[in-house]
């Protein structure tokens, strides 16, 4: 990558995600797919592997998919198997997917029928965080990383599981580090380069991309600030967004995506993990618990007998005001595409909560096709002008 | 005169029209509960291991799900559906949530049963029973329902392993164990929801009930392999529910699931099958558009024969479980098998999807299947989202070709019945390539 730094790296890496990784398999180093956040990473990390997300391409016609992922279905994930079927993703030596939702849990069986890799593992998520699927969800870590041992012939021990949590933990500090320059009034760093950068330290080893946010993070501090405190602050919440093209679209309008909670954003880097004296007790609390995704069953008080409303969306959705609050956001984004169930049964009862927290926000529903998203600019534009 | 002899077309068991009426019986018996003051509960499917428990504590239980059909097929489903849309709910969601949200909505507006609503219509629950297994929905759904009820929810984990991962070692008794602590789990709470404690001796009871009628209709099904089959997939779907929404009396549902299973087995023994001609044999995949159940009719008078249906409203492979003697472990050990049960056949056949979509494969072989008809949901993903493997699969495997035809469970306006019977006709010539070419092959049908 040359003499490159900061964002212009992160940039290069955005546009062309898989060059780096390809150089490091050429010089040995095997490269495992992973798809949306519940795969453990730091496990492939600990096994001296490359954890490199799977990301879809909204510019790219699905042309292949169609023979097996019906059109009914999240079109990010058939977009992703319609990149893997046009063998984009054959660099992998391996794939991991989660019982994230539904579909997911579904395309890696798909998968692996269809796209001969030389390991594949399909770790399961319990839905509910009461204490059984918590032991159970450290279990089913253990059945992952003994996989990847019986794969790599090598033990993986706790020393280096913890080693590999302090490494991600460390980005994940970096992480929260960006964003709090995003805080001030004048936003030193946009939504669009943030993106970049997220899906960048994505495609990279965990050292190199805490080298490349460090980098980022003293450039960015270095800047004067956004030049237009006019732009509105908002909040995007939801589903998966794995491309620049709607965060331009939300500048180009004349606002800027200051905070969000999706899961390119801030729900994979937010919560650390602890610290544990059995490693994999940290991890599943962590993934099971302490990641805020619509997918995994919580309630405000576990066994109620009578379920109050507000005080179910306020256990379920403060999280995301207290980003609100912290961000100083004029607005919320709520984002489900189309198709996504996790997210598109919360959206009245998001609706719900920010109206009675006072906080506008508006629902779109895009179909992950860059097409999509050119009707969005006047409801944004509508949007922002409520906000004033 | 013609209407009479559309009717005939499919010859149906005179045991399956018990059954039927206890659909009705069910939902009439859940509401005289709630005016008793009884405990009532809306459950989602949960294949047996949370409705044991439930039914030994005194609560009676709906199922939405099954009140999404009825409305569909009573034709009362549109103004709920359209009510859910004005809520907020994105329109492309599960059609039989969409039904029961417009309701909710109603009923909280009306603050009772909406008094034009099929069978009597659901009480007000006290609990909502929830299931993260197979679909996403039927638990996000009744979070959802949040908005319209003050019930709580609880959510049934069953473990869904992939084929591979659910055979390394130690797997499948950690499962079992995990199940067994949630169900103790769920007993505390419904005792502290109804105050009082199980009686685990009517548990037990339930529990043997349970699988004693899961074992008779299992039977009965298998009697389907036989040409031609007695036993048409409309008969399969009118009578699934008294076993995949076990409520009321079981000793009396046995009693109905056996009076079917011997007259299935007389019509064997006579040769009397569902369609009186049987030229094609077909699989069918997944859930009928209940909507326009006669287009059934339509393609018997073809001489198309639906001899078996989608494996996840299929009792288990059958499990010996006399060795176990808590019925909370027995009914986890059932579930479980009901989910995996066809797991190592599909790692021995390097399928990688062992359940909804590998038994197909099963399904096609022993039942001897010409064709499928897969019906994918624009509403449901969890009945789409395999088809196209499945029908993949069944081609590559065994010659044996699908017509797919789009639709949905619910919502009428999304399914052409004119335009089904077109493809039909033109599938009947792809079937019988296929016949030729699974001769060549040396296949058995």
């Amino acid at each position: 990558m040359g003499a490159q730094k900061g964002i212009q790296r992160a940039n290069e890496i955005y546009r062309d995600r898989s060059r780096r990784v390809l150089e490091l398999k050429a010089d040995g180093k095997e490269i495992i797919g992973y798809l949306c956040i519940y795969p453990v990473i730091e496990m492939i990390t600990a096994a001296g592997m490359v954890p490199y997300r799977l990301f879809g391409d909204i510019r790219e016609p699905k042309t292949k998919v169609e023979a097996c992922l019906p059109t009914v279905v999240c079109p990010y994930l058939r977009s992703v198997m319609d990149i893997g079927l046009k063998e984009r993703y054959n660099f992998l030596d391996g794939v991991v997917m989660a019982h994230s939702c539904e579909v997911a849990e579904k395309l890696a069986h798909i998968w692996k029928t269809y796209i001969d890799q030389k390991y594949a593992f399909f770790l399961d998520v319990p839905h509910t965080i009461h204490d059984a699927a918590r032991e159970q969800f450290r279990d089913l870590i253990n059945d992952f990383k003994l996989s990847l041992e019986k794969y790599t012939g090598s033990p993986i021990t706790d020393e280096m599981i913890v080693d590999a949590i302090n490494a991600h933990n460390q980005q994940r500090s970096l992480v929260k580090e960006l964003y709090d320059l995003k805080k001030s009034d004048k936003p030193k760093i946009s939504g669009v380069e943030t993106v970049k950068v997220l899906m960048a330290i994505m495609s990279l080893p965990v050292e190199e991309g805490n080298e490349l946010l460090e980098e980022v993070i003293t450039e960015v501090k270095g800047r004067e600030g956004g030049d237009n405190d006019d732009k509105k602050r908002l909040l995007l919440w939801g589903s998966i967004i794995d491309d620049t093209a709607l965060f331009e679209l939300i500048e180009d309008v004349g606002a800027d995506v200051v905070i969000d909670d999706t899961c390119v954003g801030t729900r994979p880097f937010f919560p650390d993990v602890e610290l544990t004296d059995d490693p994999l007790v940290g991890l599943a609390n962590r993934y099971l618990v302490d990641i805020k995704c619509p997918r995994t069953f919580k309630e405000a008080n576990f066994g109620e007998k009578k379920k109050d409303y507000m005080e179910d969306l306020e256990s379920r959705f403060g999280y995301i005001k207290q980003l609100a609050d912290d961000w100083n956001v004029d607005g919320i984004i709520l984002h489900s595409l189309r198709y996504c169930d996790i997210h598109g049964y919360d959206i009245p009862g998001l609706k719900d909560y920010f109206e009675s927290v006072g906080i506008r926000s508006i629902y779109i529903e895009p179909d992950y096709t860059e097409a999509a998203l050119a009707p969005l600019r006047t409801r944004i534009e509508a949007f922002l002008e409520t906000l004033d | 005169m013609a209407k009479e002899e559309r009717k005939k077309v499919i010859n149906r068991p005179k045991g399956m029209y018990p059954l039927r009426s206890r659909i009705e019986d069910v939902y009439k018996l859940t509401v005289k509960a709630m005016q008793a003051g009884k405990p009532t509960a809306w459950s989602m499917v949960n294949w047996w291991e949370g409705d044991s428990i439930i039914m030994a504590m005194g609560i009676e239980a709906v199922y939405p799900e099954n009140y999404g059909a009825v409305c569909a097929a009573m034709g009362a489903a549109q103004s709920y559906l359209e009510r859910s849309d004005a809520e907020g709910f994105p329109s492309h969601m599960c059609g039989y949530a969409r039904n029961c949200i417009g309701y909710a909505a109603e009923m909280k507006d009306l603050g009772e049963i909406p008094p034009d609503a099929p069978l009597g219509g659901m009480p007000k629950p006290m609990l909502l029973m929830a299931a993260g297994t197979l679909c996403d929905t039927r638990y996000k759904w009744f979070q959802s329902l949040g908005r319209y009820l003050d019930a709580p929810v609880w959510t049934l984990e069953i473990p869904q392993p992939g084929v591979e991962e659910a055979l390394q070692e130690g797997v499948h008794e950690r499962n079992i164990k995990f199940m067994v602590k949630e169900l103790k789990e769920l007993v505390k709470f419904v005792e502290s929801l109804v105050k009082k404690k199980m009686d685990w001796a009517k548990l037990e009871e339930i529990v043997t009930d349970i699988l004693e009628m899961n074992r008779i209709w299992y039977e009965t099904n298998e009697l389907r392999k036989k040409r031609p089959c007695p036993m048409h997939s409309r008969d399969f779907w009118t009578c699934m529910t008294g076993c995949l929404y076990p409520a009321g009396d079981l000793k009396e549902l046995i009693r109905l699931y056996q009076n079917l299973h011997d007259e299935v087995q007389k019509r064997v023994d006579e040769n009397v099958g569902a369609v009186e001609n049987e030229k094609y044999r077909l699989v069918f995949g997944e859930l009928p558009p209940w909507h326009s159940l006669k287009i059934f009719d339509q393609l018997a008078e073809r001489g198309w024969n639906f001899v078996i249906e989608s494996w996840a409203y299929h009792p288990p492979k059958p499990l010996d479980l006399s060795g176990i003697s808590d019925p909370l472990e027995k009914m986890a050990r059932f579930t479980y098998q009901w989910l995996t049960g066809y797991y190592n056949d599909a790692y021995e056949n390097k399928e990688w999807w062992g359940y909804f979509a590998y038994p197909y494969l099963e399904y096609a072989k022993e039942y001897q299947c010409d064709g499928a008809l897969l019906h994918p949901l624009i509403t449901c993903r969890t009945a789409t989202n395999h088809l196209y493997l499945v029908q993949d699969r069944l081609m590559k495997k065994y010659k044996v070709p699908s017509l797919v035809v789009e639709g949905d469970i619910v919502d009428l306006k999304l399914f052409d019945p004119a335009d089904t019977l077109r493809k039909a006709e033109a599938f009947e010539e792809t079937m019988e390539h296929n016949r030729e070419l699974r001769k060549k092959e040396g296949l058995e049908w």
